[in-house]
């Protein structure tokens, strides 16, 4: 098949624009958190800094218990996203692989689930870890956290699971292996991918979550990173540098694992399929 | 139900062991401390500003000189806190001393999460100044103590006054409004800050023109927005905020307005002393050029009709160190403390004889004269609903500024606030 | 990150198990009891964790929206049942049916952009040439990965009154009234946007599985087509749409409950304002129980946000219902 000349440049052309507008947004926040205060309040934008500074990220860091806030975090989103996967490993290798009565009732349960908005139960929650005494603990955010991302999970993990070649494991049985055998041998080195990029959404969503910690401690030293980004922006309305270095520090971990882990993910279900 | 038990049987216990101890003045005083109250902590809320970093720092010195139990101030802001004081009321460790806005005393009066502090007033609050402490008593009993009251003032930029070439602070309301042209005209800075939603300095105006904001429809109250004067007050506010390129949308505190007054290219914003303060902390070379005028009104006989904000102190019902709370107050709010406040923060203290303090202090000057015509919001259980975001005074403000008159504005919001003033408790 | 779909996104390939697991079945059937058991065992964890972290407050959700629950009861610890009071004044009240309608157009609007743009993004990338490519997929990326607290604070940036990069770029096209423009002001510049914010961060899901889910499709199928004589289109219409519908019909569930629920992006960028007109109904339900501290009347319209959304998302769950066991 002959493309014309313009047949050929058009995808590319709109394939330019759209890096331009996914990526801008990206840009400007990393750009303005660089560039001095001077190059941020001006009327004309600097497109390309080429003075840089770090006083954004000090400002920004130097917020109290900034660094609890960063453990916090890390240890919260970590532990929902690790504990979600084992509990949706099991399940979904269940749904995939096995046939028992109600399955199709778990699945759309799962859905369902899948489907709550946690904001608007806030006081619920609330009231369940005030009675329980469990306040200002990382302990009940670490459980829900894991709750909000699980349907996700088992869901997604299920389509993996169900990708992998059953051959494979039935002639690991033949082998000599037991079932589980089968499975941590065979099909969870098969299933990392899935894995890694189910994880990707689990990571995002705890993250980001800010309503419940909000309610739930109290106590600075028990809060995470949203907390903090939301009210630095309170606190420091128009001083964008410092704004924006915050939020380029909160995003970085994100956009890092995202560009590592997506790459494997995306090659991983395209090789898996070609397999399949 | 049960928790209540436990804390009042917790209290009765610790008021036992204290009276053990004897008095608690003088030398007998530090025994009781050190038998009762060490390793204690106290928990103390004040919020963003209100109280200076030193005031706090001698208090606790202080206050562990006495009691040998420890205090930690945790500093909140405006945004969002009756949210977070609800709930902290509601929980098993709540903060034992917290500050509330006067407006908002008496709803949370209402609730039982404050302590009775009838007894208190008698042995240290006899001479507090009646007006101050009438936002603290609900159906007759004391339920916080009287902190500070403030007003606010005009805080100006002296070098940009000076560029524009005006010598003398203005005294009437249009001398205020002529000057803050001529800088429009002659400087390249903004003349005034004033964000669309500054609703203390408009509900200011509004008691300026003799205005009540509610009024009493049956045994309800109900919006009086649509009255003539408010529209008066609103009309007043929309000529000054034309002047201003601040947001129409947002209120004083987002962004801080001493924040951006601090950039240097703002001629003035109508603000409390410790507003400037901040201005200052952000950039300190800023110091010298600031100035402070009290807010001019329609003559120069009357100044503008100012809202005397405040915060009470009070003591939370749930908290298991009634008396060590009890201690902490009488420390904060003896003729030390509360005069060092005043002193620092410019703001009215409690006791007229305390008033000596604010001499000296520019802010406080500019704000003493028009505190004769000051007011406050109407200091009813109900009120503290309006104060929730989205606050429909804020709203009537900026529906106004963007174009709406005063009456059509008025009958926008008209349900919302209705809706807050008969909310069920 | 992919999607479920009724069936797994590997399509085809799925089918042939099927057959297989026909043929295995019986075979497993015939294992002993404790075999029976094992699915269950293996799905107690999760359900356990449904049950207690999500059915729990659920539960008490429903019980606090039958209740009077005030800033006093809340204090005091008291239960005040005021039986269906909080449903009758909600549904009741013009400006929930305001707020319900305005948040099913949104959704709307939203899921219809991302899913008709995301699905075009898509097709585009497997267009593409292998460097070209990969680029765009780098700038998809970065945009998925922003997280949405750290989004909505660039897009406030973004369209600052003041200084604002976007202003600065209308004014320079001539658009002048823009230049001082507070996107913040009306309800239409906010929802405009939050649309584009929540429409940028949900395009690179919709796009790059579609894309993954394209390069899944046997090129037999294609080669079949044209030898039918089939065109461009007529092979997008036969081959490739069959292909991703389940994956599209998957993505617009997902898409649906995601943006119905785009709390974060909306209570961020302006709290539901100016005027309470941005409000859809979870910040709905968190201003009027949390902000305005009346918890029970939150709960009330907690639980029927919750029951519009599963009107919404009916037709997809009736799709899987009806679906054979073998083919879930």
């Amino acid at each position: 098949m002959k493309r014309s000349l313009f047949g050929r440049l058009w995808p590319n052309a709109t394939a330019v624009v759209l890096f331009i507008g996914f990526v801008f947004p990206v840009y400007w926040m990393f750009s303005t958190a660089f560039k001095p205060a001077g190059d941020i309040i001006t009327e004309d934008p600097v497109w390309f800094p080429t003075d840089f500074t770090f006083d954004h990220f000090k400002t920004a860091t130097e917020a109290d218990h900034f660094w609890s806030f960063v453990t916090n975090s890390l240890t919260v989103t970590v532990l929902a996203v690790v504990f979600s996967l084992i509990i949706a490993l099991a399940g979904s290798f269940a749904l995939a692989r096995m046939r028992f009565k109600g399955r199709r009732g778990f699945v759309i349960g799962f859905m369902l689930a899948q489907m709550a908005p946690w904001e608007v139960m806030i006081i619920a929650m609330y009231m369940i870890v005030r009675d329980a005494s469990m306040l200002n603990s990382l302990v009940p955010l670490t459980l829900f956290y894991m709750m909000m991302i699980l349907p996700f999970t088992i869901l997604t993990l299920r389509g993996f699971v169900a990708a992998v070649p059953k051959e494979l494991e039935e002639s690991a049985m033949v082998d000599g292996c037991t079932r589980s055998q089968a499975f941590r041998r065979v099909i969870l080195p098969l299933l990392a991918p899935g894995l890694m990029s189910t994880s990707l959404f689990g990571f995002i969503t705890a993250w980001n979550e800010f309503a419940l910690v909000l309610v739930l401690n109290k106590d600075a030293e028990a809060q995470t990173l949203p907390v903090w980004l939301t009210s630095f922006q309170t606190v420091f309305g128009d001083d964008w540098g410092a704004t924006m270095a915050a939020s380029s520090l909160f995003a970085v971990p994100i956009l890092i694992l995202f560009v590592y882990l997506q790459r494997k993910a995306v090659s991983g279900l395209t090789a898996g399929a070609v397999k399949g | 139900m049960k928790r209540k038990l436990i804390a009042a049987i917790g209290i009765a216990g610790m008021m036992v062991s204290v009276a053990a101890c004897g008095g608690d003045s003088g030398d007998d005083g530090k025994k009781a401390g050190a038998d009762g109250y060490a390793g204690e902590t106290l928990t103390v809320w004040v919020m963003d500003g209100s109280s200076p970093d030193d005031w706090q720092a001698d208090l606790a010195k202080e206050f562990e000189a006495k009691t040998k139990a420890k205090v930690k101030f945790e500093i909140q802001t405006w945004n969002g806190i009756q949210q977070k004081l609800t709930t902290a009321l509601s929980e098993e460790n709540p903060p034992d001393v917290f500050e509330v806005g006067n407006t908002q005393t008496p709803a949370y009066a209402k609730t039982g999460g404050l302590a009775d502090l009838t007894d208190l007033k008698a042995e240290i609050g006899k001479d507090w100044t009646e007006s101050i402490n009438e936002s603290s008593v609900f159906e007759g009993k004391q339920y916080a103590a009287p902190w500070f009251v403030v007003n606010r003032v005009v805080v100006y930029n002296k070098k940009v006054w000076a560029d524009a070439g005006i010598t003398e602070t203005p005294k009437t309301r249009d001398e205020f409004y002529d000057a803050l042209k001529t800088i429009g005209e002659k400087t390249d800075a903004e003349p005034i800050y004033l964000p669309g939603q500054n609703w203390y300095h408009f509900v200011g105006l509004a008691i300026g023109e003799g205005a009540e904001l509610v009024k009493k429809d049956g045994d309800k109250y109900v919006s009086n927005l649509d009255d003539p004067k408010i529209a008066a007050a609103t009309e007043t506010y929309k000529k000054f905020q034309s002047l201003s390129k601040a947001p129409q949308d947002k209120d004083e505190a987002t962004p801080q307005q001493g924040e951006v007054f601090a950039k240097g290219n703002v001629g003035s914003f109508i603000g409390m002393g410790w507003e400037a303060a901040t201005a200052i902390k952000a950039n300190p070379k800023i110091e010298k050029d600031i100035g402070y005028f009290t807010i001019p009104g329609e003559t120069a006989a009357k100044p503008e009709g100012v809202f005397l904000g405040g915060s009470n102190l009070a003591v939370a019902a749930g908290s298991k160190k009634q008396e060590l709370a009890k201690e902490f107050l009488k420390i904060a709010l003896s003729d030390k403390f509360e005069g060092q406040l005043a002193k620092a923060n410019g703001v009215t203290p409690n006791k007229e004889s305390l008033i000596g303090n604010l001499e000296g202090n520019p802010a406080a000057e500019a704000g003493s004269p028009a505190v004769a015509s000051g007011g406050t919001t109407p200091l009813i259980p109900e009120w503290a609903a309006v104060e929730n975001a989205p606050n429909p005074i804020k709203t009537y403000l900026t529906a106004v500024l963007k174009g709406k008159s005063p009456a059509e504005a008025a009958k926008q919001v008209e349900e919302e606030f209705n809706k807050r003033l008969s909310q069920q408790q | 990150m992919t999607v479920q779909t009724e069936r797994p996104p590997s399509g085809p390939a799925n089918v042939r198990k099927a057959d297989d697991e026909g043929s295995g079945g019986p075979k497993q059937r015939a294992a002993s009891r404790v075999g029976a058991l094992a699915p269950y065992l293996l799905l107690l964890p999760a359900c356990a964790a449904t049950v207690l972290l999500l059915g729990w407050p659920l539960l008490k959700d429903l019980l606090l929206s039958f209740q009077n629950l005030n800033m006093t009861q809340l204090i005091q610890h008291v239960t005040e049942w005021n039986g269906v009071d909080n449903y009758k004044e909600t549904l009741t009240s013009e400006h929930f049916w305001r707020v319900t309608l305005r948040s099913i157009l949104f959704a709307a609007v939203n899921v219809a952009l991302i899913m008709i743009l995301g699905t075009l993004v898509g097709l585009l990338l497997a267009r593409l040439g292998k460097r070209m490519r990969f680029t765009l997929l780098l700038g998809l990326v970065l945009a998925w990965a922003m997280p949405i607290v750290a989004a909505t604070t660039v897009y406030k940036w973004l369209f600052a009154q003041r200084f604002g990069v976007v202003n600065w770029v209308l004014d320079k096209l001539g658009w002048h009234s823009m230049a001082d423009y507070s996107w913040t002001s009306s309800q239409m510049s906010t929802f405009f946007v939050v649309t584009l914010l929540i429409v940028w961060g949900s395009i690179p899901f919709v796009a790059i599985n579609l894309y993954a889910a394209t390069t899944t499709i046997p090129k037999e199928l294609y080669e079949a087509a044209s030898l039918d004589g089939a065109g461009t289109w007529r092979s997008f219409t036969a081959v490739t749409m069959p292909f991703l519908r389940p994956f599209l019909y998957a993505t617009t569930f997902l898409e649906i409950i995601w943006v119905f629920k785009a709390f974060v992006q909306v209570y961020t960028f302006n709290q539901g304002g100016p005027d309470r007109l941005t409000e859809i109904l979870p910040v709905y339900a968190y201003v009027e129980g949390v902000g305005n501290q009346h918890y029970g009347m939150g709960a009330a319209i907690a639980v029927l946000t919750i029951l519009i959304m599963l009107g919404l998302t009916a037709y997809y769950l009736r799709i899987v219902l009806k679906q054979g066991e073998d083919e879930l």
